[in-house]
């Protein structure tokens, strides 16, 4: 019988008790307070305005365009990050040494900060730079982050060229708990090279690819630094995202009471993407025999 | 299997060119970064691999150059380790504290702390940024270092894996370490810190470098020059800077090389610690 030690027990967790009060609970009662008001801010008063916050935020072109271009970055960003990271995984593993040196190579870039690859990004694609000079030589001129579509694909190009190696880490370790005798035994059952990746290697490899999906669906949700320094949200609204946009209300135009409604419709659309991409990947995977 | 072997050596030279330069498209973004800071000013965004170089964009990073506006850079540097050393500490100390307990201590209301901490992981943090910030101004710590510390002292995250660590260590040498008359603390600080030794690496790296590279929280938490942690004063040069890429890539290169650095000097221990907590 294992003793107890209550005392010891509530002594250990009490610094996450303690945080949870004041980062957690006070701050999110308060915030569904805030969002039925229209506190500025700065002015003691303020008036409850029931639920017209959400009313405003709902009919918000602004609040719109978060919404959509989270599943705008996720076309983008989910696939390429994907591919991606199996390739270099598959690509990886294949290699006989220096397997650990280049996986931490390919993992350089999850260190970079969203500042320090919003700045290299904007100085290769300058007007002047040799990237946009070449093509231009080619008759190709194009304003990458003043037009809508490549400022979107840019900032999905900068996720994916962050996540990549971090994903691939985790891919690998997934091809490397495969089983040898699996593809042996496949050989003999006449899988063709060919197929062997389709057939076998995927559908092994699906509890990592799973963890993967979504650490990368969950990361369309929290853009901020790179849209922020790169873009503003613009051209218009083409890469504003729910941080931005609660950003913006909040610490800019001050409005706090209307900012935590849209913090608030932010969660509710996370939670219930979340939600139903975790179950389209989970019957997805049934559905193909694989979990 | 016969000629295997023949196309062997000609498709493993593939395979590793092929990684070389996938490796080399991935990391060219910080090496032309670096190369940027000490490239002639001529060159700056005009080549992909310059070929004058100078120290010209340092000096104008340290000295302010013939704008004469010095930025306190060095301060903002000194204020990003003071932050995120102290924060990533924090997090890994209460981690280890909560874990313990959540995993090798019976105490009433364990089950209770421990649904809790799944549950709050659950919920986005955007929710609580306003609120957050309101009280860290209304119990005076707005523009303070401990205004950027304590909202990130607790990490849910490094709760999570350091509980399912623990988790698998055997009660038995909890047992008999405490039938030696070893107390709880000695017994975290002597037996389960050293056993996961590698995955403290991967929460401490992966702590670090979030808290290292955090602009929103930084940018909103604190308002004079000297409070500034080097990331939101590289996003703030952006600005008086703009038409100063060298002084950009410069400051890029010191923020990003101290991180770097750390994550090679402990990448096998990364490595042994990452495939533990995969698999």
């Amino acid at each position: 019988m294992e003793q107890r030690n209550n005392k010891l027990g509530w002594l250990f967790t009490s610094p996450y008790l303690i945080y949870s009060v004041v980062f957690f609970f006070v701050p999110l009662i308060w915030t569904f307070f805030l969002s039925i008001t229209d506190w500025n801010m700065i002015k003691p008063k303020f008036n409850f305005v029931g639920i017209s916050n959400f009313a405003d935020a709902l009919q918000s072109p602004n609040v719109h365009a978060a919404f959509w271009n989270t599943y705008r970055f996720m076309l983008i960003f989910v696939p390429l990050v994907t591919v991606l990271a199996i390739g270099v995984a598959v690509l990886v593993h294949g290699l006989s040494r220096f397997k650990g040196l280049f996986l931490i190579g390919f993992f350089l870039p999850y260190l970079s900060s969203g500042v320090v690859s919003a700045l290299i990004v904007k100085g290769l694609l300058s007007y002047t730079s040799p990237i946009n000079t070449a093509l231009r030589g080619m008759g190709i001129d194009i304003d990458w982050l003043g037009t809508p579509f490549t400022a979107l694909f840019i900032v999905g190009l900068i996720l994916a060229w962050k996540f990549t190696g971090y994903y691939a880490l985790i891919i690998t370790s997934g091809l490397e708990s495969i089983d040898k005798e699996v593809y042996e035994a496949a050989a003999i059952d006449g899988v063709k090279d060919g197929q062997r990746f389709w057939r076998i290697t995927l559908p092994l490899l699906y509890p990592s690819l799973y963890t993967t999906l979504i650490l990368a669906f969950g990361v369309t949700f929290g853009i901020f630094t790179e849209v922020y320094q790169l873009t503003g949200g613009g051209p218009g609204n083409a890469t504003n995202t729910w941080q931005m946009e609660i950003f913006k209300q909040a610490f800019s135009n001050l409005q706090s009471g209307y900012a935590s409604a849209v913090a608030l419709l932010a969660s509710v659309a996370t939670f219930i993407s979340i939600f139903i991409i975790r179950k389209l990947l989970e019957v997805w995977g049934k559905r193909n025999g694989w979990v | 299997m016969v000629g295997s072997k023949r196309h062997s050596g000609a498709r493993r030279f593939v395979r590793y060119a092929l990684a070389i330069v996938l490796l080399l498209i991935m990391v060219y973004p910080y090496l032309y970064m670096v190369l940027s800071s000490f490239a002639d000013w001529s060159q700056i965004d005009k080549m992909l691999i310059p070929t004058k170089f100078t120290t010209r964009s340092y000096d104008w990073l340290f000295n302010g150059g013939d704008t004469g506006i010095t930025r306190p850079w060095l301060h903002a540097f000194m204020n990003s380790i003071i932050v995120s050393i102290s924060s990533t500490v924090l997090m890994m100390a209460f981690g280890v504290m909560v874990a313990y307990a959540l995993a090798k201590l019976n105490f009433f209301g364990r089950n209770v702390i421990n649904n809790f901490v799944l549950f709050h992981m659950f919920f986005p943090a955007i929710i609580l940024l306003i609120p957050t910030f309101l009280i860290v101004q209304k119990v005076g710590l707005y523009d303070t270092y401990l205004g950027l510390i304590l909202p990130k002292a607790v990490s849910l995250w490094a709760i999570f894996m350091y509980t399912n660590f623990f988790k698998a260590v055997p009660q038995v040498f909890i047992e008999a370490a405490r039938l030696d008359g070893a107390s709880d603390l000695k017994i975290m600080y002597r037996i389960m810190l050293p056993m996961s030794k590698s995955i403290t690496t991967v929460i401490f790296l992966f702590l670090l470098m979030e808290r290292w590279t955090e602009l929103l929280w930084d940018m909103i938490a604190v308002k004079s020059d000297s409070m500034l942690t080097l990331n939101v004063l590289l996003s703030q040069m952006f600005g008086p800077y703009g038409s100063y890429p060298g002084p950009l890539y410069a400051a890029s290169t010191i923020l990003t090389l101290p991180i770097i650095i750390m994550f090679v000097a402990f990448s096998k221990k990364f490595k042994e610690g990452m495939q533990f907590n995969l698999k």
